[in-house]
């Protein structure tokens, strides 16, 4: 049965419980494959109230085919992601900063590259919604960071098509595409965090969103040397260049306690990382024919192709449990096609929600 | 216990455009390919040509690359469509 609910304007259908829910939505292609929370009207009337928007505000039209999003229409994906109230603001932003035209949505999401969109979040609203960016602070951290992540790829799937096979031509993918989000340890550093180098003043909270290939992790427990640590970062950078694309684009970095320490007592700064990473994170071109792309060597092999065209370009991020020598590389889907984007999050996240 | 759920997909539809008129026949007319500059498409528009021309007589092949493959054709070679009968393009990898 369908009818119109007064306030909110999306079709509604009535289903006998939970699990005929699940079926429904499943059988209409509109999950990821697990399981959603049924999207009721009042779990998203009160996503839309605790972010004060109504239910038709426009967050954005998405660039190319120009299909229009609502407030409504991404919160009903939030609630069917397991977002609570409190999570929906981060989603919001992150969907307007994903429809700025050098985000490149569409070929970031249509591409056979295969990327996913990974979200940083910085400022107070990380410890509103309790986001941990300690332990596993890449895969399942918190409940937060897990679910506002699934929001993006079931908002992308209900509300752009973007469906394995339709619009979604990716040839492997990778695991980031159910979820990728995480906050910055910003209590942990002393480093400025990610959005207040993006331009983003401090103590307001922000999202920053990137085409993002899946991590790729080093190690490095034998030295407390700037130098040498960042190195190993820099050979798994060329290592990307050379395996996957040579050019050069927005990567993360994302370091943990461990060697974030080394780093920051030697007095290294997250601008002075950027800019060893820029210097040493570079191929000749002719190297590519030691990886078995020699045919597209031709006559440029003398060629030097940098990871990171400018310093500006890297994302440092502070975050990961407190002990291992580890850290990670996040290479982007197609060097300088689309840019990492951060935007702040406009809700009031002091306020009260309106009372009923 | 029934529970009444939301739609999420987009109810709204985005500004799109609408298909051309479809020719009948392609002898003697002008078929426009869009690249995305892939390597590999360069063999398969070259084999395509070769059919056009051969088997279906068209008349006139005009060859386009766009300058990013992950983005859509540029507004210049969107322009030149209007004067093309049909277009080739969407070929990936």
């Amino acid at each position: 049965m369908q009818t119109k609910r007064v306030g909110l304007t999306s079709k509604t259908y009535d289903v006998d419980d939970f699990a005929a829910a699940q079926e429904f939505y499943h059988s209409n292609g509109w999950t990821d494959g697990l399981p959603v929370v049924p999207p009721t009207a009042v779990a998203v009337e009160a996503c839309l109230e605790w972010a004060l928007m109504p239910a038709d505000q426009l967050i954005g039209i998405e660039p190319v085919r120009e299909q229009p999003i609502t407030a409504e229409k991404l919160a009903i994906n939030a609630v069917m992601a397991g977002c609570l109230p409190v999570h929906f603001p981060v989603v919001a932003t992150a969907w307007q900063a994903m429809m700025k035209e050098e985000f490149l949505l569409h070929g970031v999401t249509s591409s056979t590259g295969g990327c996913a969109i990974l979200v940083i979040i910085n400022g107070p609203i990380r410890l509103e919604i309790g986001a941990n960016p300690s332990f596993n602070a890449l895969a399942n951290s918190d409940r937060a960071t897990a679910a506002i992540g699934r929001a993006l790829r079931l908002a992308l799937i209900n509300l752009l098509a973007v469906r394995p096979g339709g619009i979604d031509r990716t040839t492997l993918g990778h695991p980031g595409k159910f979820s990728y989000c995480l906050a910055e340890d910003e209590e942990d550093t002393v480093w400025q965090p990610l959005s207040v180098v993006r331009g983003i003043p401090e103590g307001v909270s922000a999202v920053t969103v990137m085409a993002a290939m899946a991590p790729r992790q080093i190690m490095n427990e034998w030295t407390t040397d700037p130098r040498e640590i960042l190195e190993t970062f820099a050979a798994e950078m060329r290592a990307n260049q050379l395996h996957y694309s040579i050019y050069g684009g927005n990567y993360a970095i994302v370091i943990p306690k461990q060697l974030r320490e080394h780093i920051q007592g030697a007095g290294w700064s997250n601008r002075n990382i950027a800019e060893f990473l820029h210097e040493r994170a570079r191929v000749r071109r002719a190297e590519w024919a030691d990886v078995g792309k020699g045919s597209i060597v031709r006559d440029r092999g003398d060629r030097i192709h940098a990871a990171l065209e400018s310093p500006d370009d890297l994302l440092v991020v502070a975050a990961g449990g407190p002990a291992g020598g580890f850290g990670a590389i996040i290479s982007p889907w197609m060097g300088s096609k689309t840019k990492a984007v951060t935007a702040a999050i406009g809700a009031c996240v002091d306020c009260e929600p309106p009372k009923g | 216990m029934t529970l009444r759920v939301l739609d999420p997909t987009n109810e709204m539809k985005g500004a799109g455009g609408q298909q051309a008129a479809r020719p009948s026949s392609l002898q003697g007319k002008t078929v426009g390919f869009i690249s995305n500059g892939k390597e590999g498409t360069k063999g398969y528009f070259g084999h395509l040509e070769r059919m056009l021309r051969e088997e279906l007589g068209v008349a006139h092949i005009v060859w386009r690359t766009k300058s990013n493959y992950s983005a859509p054709a540029d507004a210049a070679i969107v322009d030149e469509i209007k004067r093309w009968h049909a277009v080739v393009t969407g070929v990936g990898d």
